[in-house]
């Protein structure tokens, strides 16, 4: 006789219980009943993360013509094409969510009515920043995300996120590679990652967002499984002393390590450059959307041709 | 060893490889909808791996930099890139009909080295073919669906095509040394035997979407589509079609292409 504790896999539309399910290692799949407060925070959370990867893709793509070598620019076309690739998978675990199609979700990114993470709200000014963002980012956004995979309730977003993390994880390691690249390279090299550093350092660091609130249901509901300052810590923690090992320094006067703790601290963190991203007002924010949402309109005509198509084989 | 006429040839492929390459990298993430970004960006690294293949051959080395350099650090007058990979074809009708334009013809060029005495370069032939039918069969998939639907499609189309069939012409312009290739064995065909071939292919392709009338505005209208590429081809420039001469937009790209690796020349990267 098996003495393992059958897993629920019933959800229920009444909150306590659905806790308990949760609580229980329930997870609750596309047509499972659920709250409504789970579907609109859980595919608020999937659309955020879906914006983020196209929108970082973008970020990334203003530098690859001028990648300086044919196999580096496939690298990178490669790294892009994942994220691209990820925003489209995380759209179609969304869509099924009932809320919003595809392109409802794309044409409100483009109108700036949704949002994407702080980071892809800045424009990468040098190939330096390029590899910062490659090295900073990505490793923020891997840790991240790796922490939703942790428990992730909803199923259709845990499967996807198995192989978005797998390949973030190709994308961190190819990160600390052209890191080392710039790090052990000429003077001139290591200039420009230290220039890009400045620039980058704290937008890394606050992807990771303000301290959670207790209450933060998506932590309740086992969507994150981490609150934001623990994987913040971790993160500060782990880069600083990296970074310090090539020789960088972290653009932050009050840094120190702290014998009692073990721990680096840094200085009080600046949280308004992050609201201002949110709100669609980061240094990049306007420029980033407008070009996006005018190509969107440029392009309008083939998504036109390729509906009529469609419209045509079904008939 | 290979002669100075092969290298020539050669050249003109890798280059060609390398700019087109270069070009639909453009368009990672503003294609019109996502799977297209996908599907661009895949073959925007598979031609970058053609030109990385040709140009491991004409250097004799797999050394990266030594390649880079060699791709990305001559001068101009030393490419030999036809007009139709260096257009910044910056709309994506014009996108997409280079796109097919191209690797209908690029696969008449690979195949016209699948016997080659250099065998470096026959035995890469099969991975460019086996990649080509993807990529032809994207162009093909997209332009039959967008030729066949909406008439804002079509016209967008087909004035692409008007602009592009004249410079496209250029892909075709025979190198001074081509019959000393030939005698080399290096390739089994002539320029002019394969435009002929692609321009047949070409044109049976688009009467089969319907396009028999118009090709924009440098196209005949009212002609029938042979005519009308005949035509296309009577308005290019014979500077459009000489692979020795770069377009007006080359210089523009070559300084994006550069503008990293020159930082710092003596770097590794």
């Amino acid at each position: 006789m098996s003495t393992a504790t059958p897993t629920p896999t019933r959800s229920s539309a009444d909150l306590d219980e659905f806790q308990a399910f949760i609580d229980g290692g329930g997870m609750v799949e596309a047509g499972d009943e659920m709250p409504e407060a789970y579907r609109t925070e859980v595919f608020r959370f999937i659309e955020f993360h879906a914006n983020s990867e196209l929108m970082g893709g973008l970020t990334e793509r203003d530098w690859i013509p001028k990648a300086p070598g044919l196999r580096l620019k496939q690298i990178f076309l490669a790294k892009t094409q994942d994220e691209i690739g990820h925003a489209h998978l995380l759209y179609m675990v969304a869509a099924d969510m009932g809320m919003k199609s595809r392109r409802e979700m794309i044409e409100d990114l483009f109108a700036g009515k949704s949002r994407f993470h702080n980071v892809f709200h800045y424009q990468a000014v040098t190939w330096a920043d390029q590899i910062a963002v490659a090295f900073l980012v990505d490793a923020a956004a891997f840790a991240s995300q790796r922490a939703v995979f942790a428990e992730c309730t909803y199923g259709p977003y845990k499967r996807v996120l198995k192989r978005i993390v797998a390949e973030e994880g190709f994308h961190m390691r190819h990160g600390e590679e052209m890191l080392l690249r710039l790090a052990k390279g000429t003077p001139i090299q290591h200039a420009m990652f230290q220039e890009a550093l400045e620039r980058w350092w704290w937008p890394a660091v606050q992807l990771f967002g303000p301290d959670s609130d207790p209450n933060d249901p998506l932590l309740a509901w086992k969507i994150k499984s981490k609150p934001n300052e623990e994987l913040r810590h971790a993160y500060v923690q782990k880069y600083v002393p990296l970074l310090h090992s090539y020789g960088f320094e972290i653009p932050d006067r009050e840094l120190r390590y702290d014998d009692d703790a073990q721990a680096w601290l840094t200085s009080e963190i600046d949280w308004e450059p992050l609201k201002a991203t949110m709100r669609n007002g980061g240094p990049d924010s306007r420029r980033r959307i407008e070009n996006a949402a005018a190509n969107w309109a440029d392009t309008a005509w083939v998504r036109e041709a390729m509906d009529a198509s469609a419209m045509n084989s079904a008939s | 060893m290979i002669s100075p006429a092969a290298r020539n040839h050669l050249l003109a492929l890798a280059d060609d490889e390398h700019i087109i390459g270069a070009r639909h990298a453009r368009w990672i993430g503003l294609g019109p909808f996502l799977e297209e970004d996908l599907a661009f960006c895949s073959i925007a690294q598979d031609e970058l791996g053609h030109a990385l293949s040709l140009y491991e051959v004409l250097l004799d080395t797999t050394d990266d930099r030594l390649i880079d350099h060699f791709a990305l650090l001559r001068s101009p007058e030393d490419y030999r890139s036809c007009w139709l990979v260096e257009a910044p074809c910056s709309t994506w009708s014009d996108a997409l009909v280079r796109h097919w334009l191209y690797d209908e013809a690029e696969v008449l060029r690979w195949q016209a080295l699948s016997e080659s005495s250099i065998d470096a370069i026959a035995r890469r032939v099969d991975q460019a073919l086996r990649e080509e039918v993807f990529h032809r069969s994207h162009a093909d998939l997209l332009l039959s669906k967008v030729l066949t639907t909406t008439t804002e499609a079509k016209a967008a189309i087909e004035d692409s095509l008007g602009r592009l069939l004249p410079i496209a012409a250029g892909m075709w312009d025979p190198l001074v040394d081509e019959a000393q290739t030939l005698d080399e064995g290096v390739m089994n065909a002539t320029a002019a035997e394969l435009g002929q071939r692609w321009w047949t292919r070409v044109a049976d392709q688009l009467t089969s979407w319907g396009v028999t009338a118009s090709l924009g505005t440098n196209g005949a209208l009212g002609t029938a589509i042979d005519t009308a590429i005949d035509s296309a081809i009577a308005t290019s420039s014979a500077q459009q079609r000489n692979r020795m001469a770069r377009s007006p937009e080359f210089d523009e790209l070559l300084a994006s292409i550069q503008e990293v690796i020159t930082i710092d020349p003596s770097a590794r990267w």
